[in-house]
């Protein structure tokens, strides 16, 4: 249940921005300086290529928009692409890979802060 | 007692049957009969030039579509089919079906569909091509995605042997066709962007036994160089290599996930007894973690196809900063070269320089530049053979994070593994290329097993100030100079065809098959609008006395997808960016074969 209250918290805070949720999923500033946490997120996108099927800006190329798909995909099935990817898709699974793995939650803060429009820039950098 | 019997028998009966001693001459009498298309180059030097000439330049213009065929695969189709007698070899992409047609009733006789783990899918990032089948002594040849090389009984599509080539969940993965050269089948392997260290392989035609495997990088023995007798281009000359060449070109371990892959198109030269061949890009991305002239990946290399021996070696881009991967064709021709007669060796490499070298020797004769649009390097040395890298334009000098910007040509290269063609009436070669640059950052990344292992974020767009990004050309390899160049809006990713009817054919992405005439490329004396964007090679065969002009069409590839990715620089853009969202109004994803004859007399 624990769990589930925690995802709970990071869909509201997904879908009302930033304001509500206790704690915010990203912070950011002039559109693409984002807190140490959501950089690392980004760090972790670029890390394990995601561009390569998603495209640079996650428009989408052989992959899915990430900016659509993360205005529909909850977080639990985020989790669960990601972990076991979709393999007759072409997604594959990074349940190996320990950054993917331990820096999910800042990978799911910076993709939803691009599908949001509120991370304006695919590159983005530390807040000063 | 019985077993034995069967060991000894059949290849022995084989043998009476057919007359032959050695695969190389049942595929040398296909290949000679200028009816077939035995080989995916239609021949064993990689010329791609057939001496049919019903179709010509006074008719080509009245070709119709004489029937098609869905492969029933959406993504990217590479390669061609064959064609031996009456019969078509068909191949599809990712799940990698193959199709025999007889051409008299144009049925499917038998079907194969491997069951493939899906698991090797996303290991093939970004798409599923297969460049196709070969085809010696009654068996079909096909080089699975998940690496299984498996021989096929040409009459029912059975399974005789199948051999496994790499190991698929550390990402080592297949793309290439499988070449026949003698009695072995030749194979290589994929997975640069996972670390994968390259190899070339040389299986047994008869059971699939490994004859023998020579790594792109590491110790001497297992590259099978001999430090003495392998020579290599060095001051000016062809010198041995000499001992550790590839070993103390990485720092540690590195080499043992290097790279240096295999995936392109590999030619051979029966007088000499060698296979031509290139290897890919040094692993990862990103320079900075592997300082090193990082051999031998970037080379071209000569093996002797009985022992896998390295004959020579010429390493074209020593520490790749860009992803200029070098497993684009070795075109074997006899031309001149510098007023003399060479057994020459051509190829038109990533890097966007165009190399002729002695296939004897490996001596380099000639490197020039077959895209104006070239900037990284301003020329290659002739003495030490090394490109002249300009520093603006060195990711490893810039490092790592930071975007270094207007780099052309793009890392898919001034040319990909789309084959050129040759024309031995007048010696000049046909090239379909890229007319991309890029911006490319690179950053450390970690090496995880079985995972992708990149390091660099790029960008690519046409060069500044035009819109197109591919052209067609006709390249003197002997003066090492563009004879004649027409745009086309993008990449020409199609392997091209010439034959003695005058003419050279390709396809383009929008797909359209094009047919112009070979002294005046900018005649378009044929096109046609295939179902998809073309990626696949152009062929010809003859059948009842019929001659047909074939290609697959089927978008996919990088071409399709890479390239499209980044068409506009830009790093904020939402949505699908400019060039893709262009290349859409011309086709979407299909896999098919259209093939071509004049209209009945």
């Amino acid at each position: 249940m624990r769990v589930l209250r925690y995802l709970v918290i990071l869909s509201l805070s997904g879908f009302f921005g930033t304001a509500i949720a206790d704690e915010p999923l990203y912070t950011v500033v002039d559109g693409y300086k984002v807190d140490p946490d959501t950089l690392m997120g980004f760090k972790t996108w670029r890390a394990a290529a995601c561009d390569r099927c998603h495209g640079a800006n996650q428009q989408g190329l052989v992959g899915p928009s990430l900016i659509e798909r993360l205005k529909t995909l909850s977080k639990a099935d985020f989790v669960k692409t990601v972990t076991e990817g979709r393999l007759d898709k072409g997604m594959p699974s990074f349940n190996t890979s320990k950054m993917v793995m331990t820096n999910m939650d800042h990978l799911y803060a910076y993709l939803k802060g691009r599908s949001d429009g509120a991370i304006t820039k695919s590159k983005v950098e530390p807040i000063q | 007692m019985r077993v034995k019997f069967w060991y000894l028998a059949v290849p022995l009966a084989l043998a009476a049957a057919t007359g032959i001693v050695q695969a190389n001459s049942d595929v040398e009498k296909n290949i000679a009969n200028p009816a077939n298309w035995a080989m995916q180059a239609g021949d064993m030097y990689n010329q791609r030039y057939s001496k049919l000439n019903q179709i010509n330049t006074s008719n080509v213009g009245k070709m119709q579509v004489a029937w098609m065929f869905s492969t029933g695969v959406l993504r990217g189709h590479e390669g061609s089919p064959l064609v031996i007698g009456d019969m078509m070899y068909i191949h599809s992409a990712f799940p990698n079906k193959v199709f025999a047609m007889d051409l008299n009733t144009q049925t499917i006789k038998w079907k194969y569909e491997p069951k493939q783990d899906p698991a090797v899918i996303p290991q093939m990032c970004c798409d599923t091509v297969n460049r196709g089948v070969a085809y010696a002594e009654g068996k079909v040849f096909l080089q699975q995605a998940d690496s299984t090389l498996v021989a096929l009984d040409a009459k029912s599509g059975k399974v005789v042997w199948s051999v496994k080539n790499g190991d698929p969940s550390l990402g080592a993965v297949n793309t290439n066709a499988p070449h026949i050269f003698k009695d072995k089948v030749i194979t290589g392997i994929s997975g640069g962007e996972w670390g994968v260290r390259g190899f070339l392989a040389a299986y047994n035609i008869k059971d699939g036994s490994l004859a023998w495997k020579g790594y792109s990088t590491g110790p001497d023995a297992e590259m099978l160089i001999d430090p003495n007798t392998t020579t290599t281009w060095k001051d000016g000359k062809v010198q041995p290599v000499g001992a550790d060449s590839s070993l103390s070109t990485w720092q540690e371990d590195q080499w043992k996930i290097g790279g240096g892959t295999t995936w392109g198109w590999y030619s051979y030269d029966k007088a000499l007894n060698l296979v031509y061949y290139g290897t890919g890009n040094p692993s990862t991305w990103n320079p900075a973690q592997r300082p090193g002239d990082n051999k031998w990946s970037m080379s071209i290399w000569a093996r002797d196809v009985d022992s896998g021996k390295v004959k020579w070696v010429y390493q074209m881009t020593p520490y790749d900063e860009w992803d200029f991967d070098g497993i684009n064709e070795m075109i074997l021709a006899d031309i001149n070269v510098k007023g003399k007669a060479t057994k020459a060796l051509v190829h038109f490499d990533r890097n966007g320089f165009g190399y002729t070298l002695d296939r004897t020797n490996g001596a380099l004769l000639v490197a020039q530049k077959y895209d104006p649009a070239v900037n990284w390097a301003t020329h290659v040395d002739m003495k030490t053979g090394r490109p002249q890298v300009v520093s603006k334009y060195s990711t490893a000098q810039n490092g790592p994070d930071k975007n270094t910007k207007g780099v052309c040509p793009a890392a898919l290269g001034s040319k990909d593994q789309q084959p050129a063609a040759f024309n031995p009436n007048n010696s000049l070669f046909y090239v379909p290329t890229n007319h991309v640059c890029m911006d490319y950052e690179p950053f450390a990344v970690e090496y995880v097993a079985g995972q992708p292992y990149v390091g660099a974020t790029l960008a690519m767009y046409p060069p500044p100030g035009e819109k197109h990004m591919g052209n067609f050309i006709v390249w003197d390899a002997n003066a090492g100079k563009i004879v004649q160049s027409k745009p086309e809006k993008f990449s020409v990713w199609s392997g091209v065809l010439t034959t003695a009817g005058g003419i050279a054919c390709y396809g383009t992405l929008e797909g359209f098959l094009k047919c112009v005439d070979a002294k005046d490329i900018n005649k378009d004396l044929f096109k046609f609008k295939t179902p998809s964007g073309i990626i696949g090679n152009v062929f010809t065969y003859q059948h009842k006395g019929q001659q047909y002009i074939g290609v697959y069409s089927g978008i996919g590839g990088w071409a399709g997808i890479g390239l499209a990715a980044g068409l506009e620089k830009d790093a904020d853009g939402l949505g699908a960016v400019g060039g893709y969202k262009e290349l859409a109004n011309y086709t979407d994803l299909g896999g098919s074969l259209t093939v071509f004859a004049l209209p009945p007399k």
